[in-house]
């Protein structure tokens, strides 16, 4: 590799690093109550130290600190967590298109949250049985392919399986549930992070980290793992204990976020796409540099539905629509870029 | 405002097209037929006298009950049978009825085919239902509904009470309807728009879904602060608002819809209460938060009188505080459906009694 591109990887890196602070801020721009960028500063002040002598009016720190920054943390954690997941995926199974959800997560939790929805009620959170039923899916494949290290071809297809055996159970749920929940259920599988508060982000934000955290650790040796299982152990890689590693971590960091944010789709298939094309293929840059661009690239997302109109549209959808014919570009664009 | 205008422009004209859904009119009559041009804009032939009817539109089936029509009901969807405790109580014979769908959408054809109905109420949300159904089975198929309009609700008793031969009693529920709301409305009618409370309605199970028209709100004297907003769905009146949204309209009151039983409920007061977003709202400092009855898809005619009085002693106690409102609930579902006591008995349901206790 040239100086000049490695010195252009470098800063494309710190950039893509930094930008999250730079859209964090930005995003607390935006929303519908009106605050002006000098009272948003004031807030933010009198939010970490008390002393200003006139503290803005009170509803500003409600805005803030109760709705804008809980939804944007999410977002951020969401968006990290999606992509990292999807990145270390792809790294691990050898394959562009596979996603976060290819483990049967996403029609488990999806199955997990209409149960709640539908015939647990109050007394079993929504996003308890949704990271439950994530785990269970991510699970039978394992009980299905045999273990952690059964050929990648397997893993894949039980993915699809058990994928299909919780969608059905899902539709079964459906056709039973009464409106209200039906309702309710609908809007939670379209994913959104507008109901944000602390208590979510105080449960579900330590396991995305921790998942995130263990991921961004493996980074080098995904790209060992990314060879045959024979090379990998010639290089001294315990493939079957690395295996498993990955599979738990993204398992952990995608049940989580979507257990707390429902289904939101394309990040972790677009992102690392996205970020590939920006410093190439060795996953030492891309698993921490995906984590930073789709923790900006889901808070712009959410910037838009936010700003865009008076009423909210569900962010899965949005990612669903952007996604397309984004990944449509990035495949024409990139279509030699990924091996 | 103007660049959110121009981005949903096709989506206002969608909206204006929807708006059209409870346009409903008897046409002409030709000999034994009916014509009539349904909320879909549909035109259809329909038997002038009808004997035989499945409806898969609840608020059609309860209107058809109220007119004394119930004997000619054959077939229903499951919706009141398995949602609705009261409809069971004052029409017993819907546990009886073969139900010939459980989601409005999913019709068993050759039930149909066997039960031999004169016409098939359906609702026109499910839009693509209406035009499959009467292709199959060769029988007119009418989409109605009152899209939470007074208008339209009574434009369909009017219209149903013609097609079971029950007119007079149509003109005499349509006219207790007016009275009652026409008081309502007189008593605030002085009131100037902006000295009106503001109010927000959690629908829908969610506290961030409203409806943008909720003509109950309007005729008790209330301002629904999210009025005028686009419908997230359109072809509804149903939207999912920003939360910022709510603490910058700062409604005077916040209604949660209770018209579920109690362990159905995914909004409680409570909750609303507690929620610290949510703290500076007029409405939560001042503990203004309330159940009150809201509708599902479908609209209870009975239902909407009483939660309009509902909401004007909400509302306006000094106007509205001397109205016993379990004794107006009873007398106007003894009126609709010939029952004693009902409102009590739906009252104990919905546990009602426990409400308004902040």
């Amino acid at each position: 590799m040239s100086g000049i591109r490695t010195k252009k990887i470098g800063l494309l890196s710190t950039l893509i690093l930094i930008l999250p602070i730079f859209v964090l801020v930005l995003s607390l721009t935006i929303g519908s109550y009106p605050i002006s960028p000098k009272n948003l500063l004031k807030t933010l002040a009198s939010g970490i130290v008390s002393v200003f002598k006139h503290s803005p009016p009170s509803i500003y720190h409600d805005i803030v600190f109760r709705i804008r920054f809980p939804r944007l943390l999410l977002a951020l954690a969401v968006g990290a967590s999606l992509s990292v997941s999807g990145a270390s995926l792809q790294a691990f199974f050898r394959n562009p298109l596979v996603n976060e959800y290819i483990l049967g997560i996403s029609s488990g939790s999806a199955f997990g949250a209409a149960l709640s929805l539908v015939f647990l009620g109050k007394g079993f959170p929504v996003q308890l049985a949704a990271f439950f039923f994530a785990v269970i899916a991510v699970l039978a494949v394992f009980l299905i392919a045999g273990s952690s290290d059964a050929p990648i071809v397997s893993l894949l297809l039980t993915g699809v399986i058990v994928s299909a055996f919780f969608s059905a159970l899902l539709a079964l749920v459906e056709y039973f549930a009464n409106p209200y929940a039906l309702q309710a259920l609908f809007f939670w599988l379209m994913g959104s992070l507008s109901l944000a508060t602390w208590r979510e982000i105080s449960l579900s934000l330590p396991l995305m980290v921790l998942g995130i955290g263990v991921l961004i650790l493996l980074r080098w040796r995904m790209n060992v793992l990314s060879m045959s299982s024979d090379e990998a152990r010639a290089l001294g890689i315990d493939v079957r204990r690395e295996n498993m590693l990955v599979i738990v971590a993204t398992a952990l960091t995608t049940a989580s976020a979507t257990a707390v944010a429902g289904i939101i789709s394309w990040v972790g298939l677009i992102v690392p796409h996205m970020v590939r094309m920006m410093v190439g293929v060795d996953n030492r840059r891309v698993i921490p540099l995906s984590a930073a661009f789709g923790a900006s690239f889901l808070m712009l997302a959410d910037d838009i539905t936010r700003g865009l109109t008076s009423f909210e549209i569900p962010i899965g959808i949005f990612t669903n629509i952007i996604g397309i014919p984004l990944f449509i570009f990035l495949l024409k664009k990139s279509a030699k870029v990924w091996l | 405002m103007n660049y959110r205008a121009a981005i949903w422009l096709s989506i206002l004209i969608g909206f204006f097209l929807a708006e059209a859904f409870p346009q409903t009119s008897r046409d002409a009559s030709v000999d034994n037929k009916l014509i009539i041009t349904d909320s879909l804009s549909r035109t259809i032939s329909i038997p002038s006298k009808l004997e035989r009817i499945i409806s898969l539109q609840p608020e059609l089936t309860r209107i058809i009950v109220s007119l004394g029509g119930g004997d000619k009901l054959v077939g229903l969807d499951a919706f009141l049978r398995r949602y609705d405790a009261l409809f069971k109580m004052y029409y017993p014979k819907v546990s009886r009825l073969p139900l010939v769908s459980m989601t409005g959408a999913d019709v068993n054809i050759e039930m149909v085919l066997e039960l031999r109905p004169d016409v098939i109420f359906a609702s026109p949300f499910e839009f693509h239902i209406p035009d499959s159904l009467q292709n199959k089975i060769r029988k007119p198929v009418v989409a109605l509904a009152s899209m939470g309009r007074f208008k339209s609700l009574i434009q369909e008793i009017e219209l149903v009470g013609g097609l079971i031969g029950q007119r007079e009693r149509a003109s005499e529920l349509i006219q207790y309807f007016k009275q009652k709301i026409e008081f309502v409305r007189n008593s605030v009618a002085s009131i100037p728009q902006d000295e009106r409370p503001k109010v927000y309605l959690s629908f829908w199970a969610s506290l961030t879904k409203t409806p943008v028209f909720y003509e109950p709100v309007n005729a008790a004297g209330g301002v629904n602060i999210a009025e005028g907003l686009l419908p997230s769905f359109l072809g509804t009146t149903e939207t999912v608002i920003h939360l910022e949204e709510i603490i910058q309209r700062n409604p005077d009151f916040i209604l949660v819809q209770g018209n579920f039983l109690p362990e159905e409920r995914m909004v409680t007061v409570e909750q609303v209460l507690q929620d610290a977003r949510l703290g500076s709202v007029k409405a939560v400092k001042d503990r203004k938060v309330f159940y009150t009855f809201g509708f599902w898809s479908w609209w209870d005619p009975a239902e909407v009188l009483l939660e309009t009085l509902y909401l004007a002693s909400l509302l306006y106690p000094e106007k509205f505080g001397q109205i016993n409102l379990e004794k107006e609930g009873n007398e106007i579902f003894k009126k609709f459906y010939g029952m004693e006591n009902g409102f009590s008995l739906l009252s104990g349901i919905l546990k009602c009694n426990e409400w308004n206790k902040n």
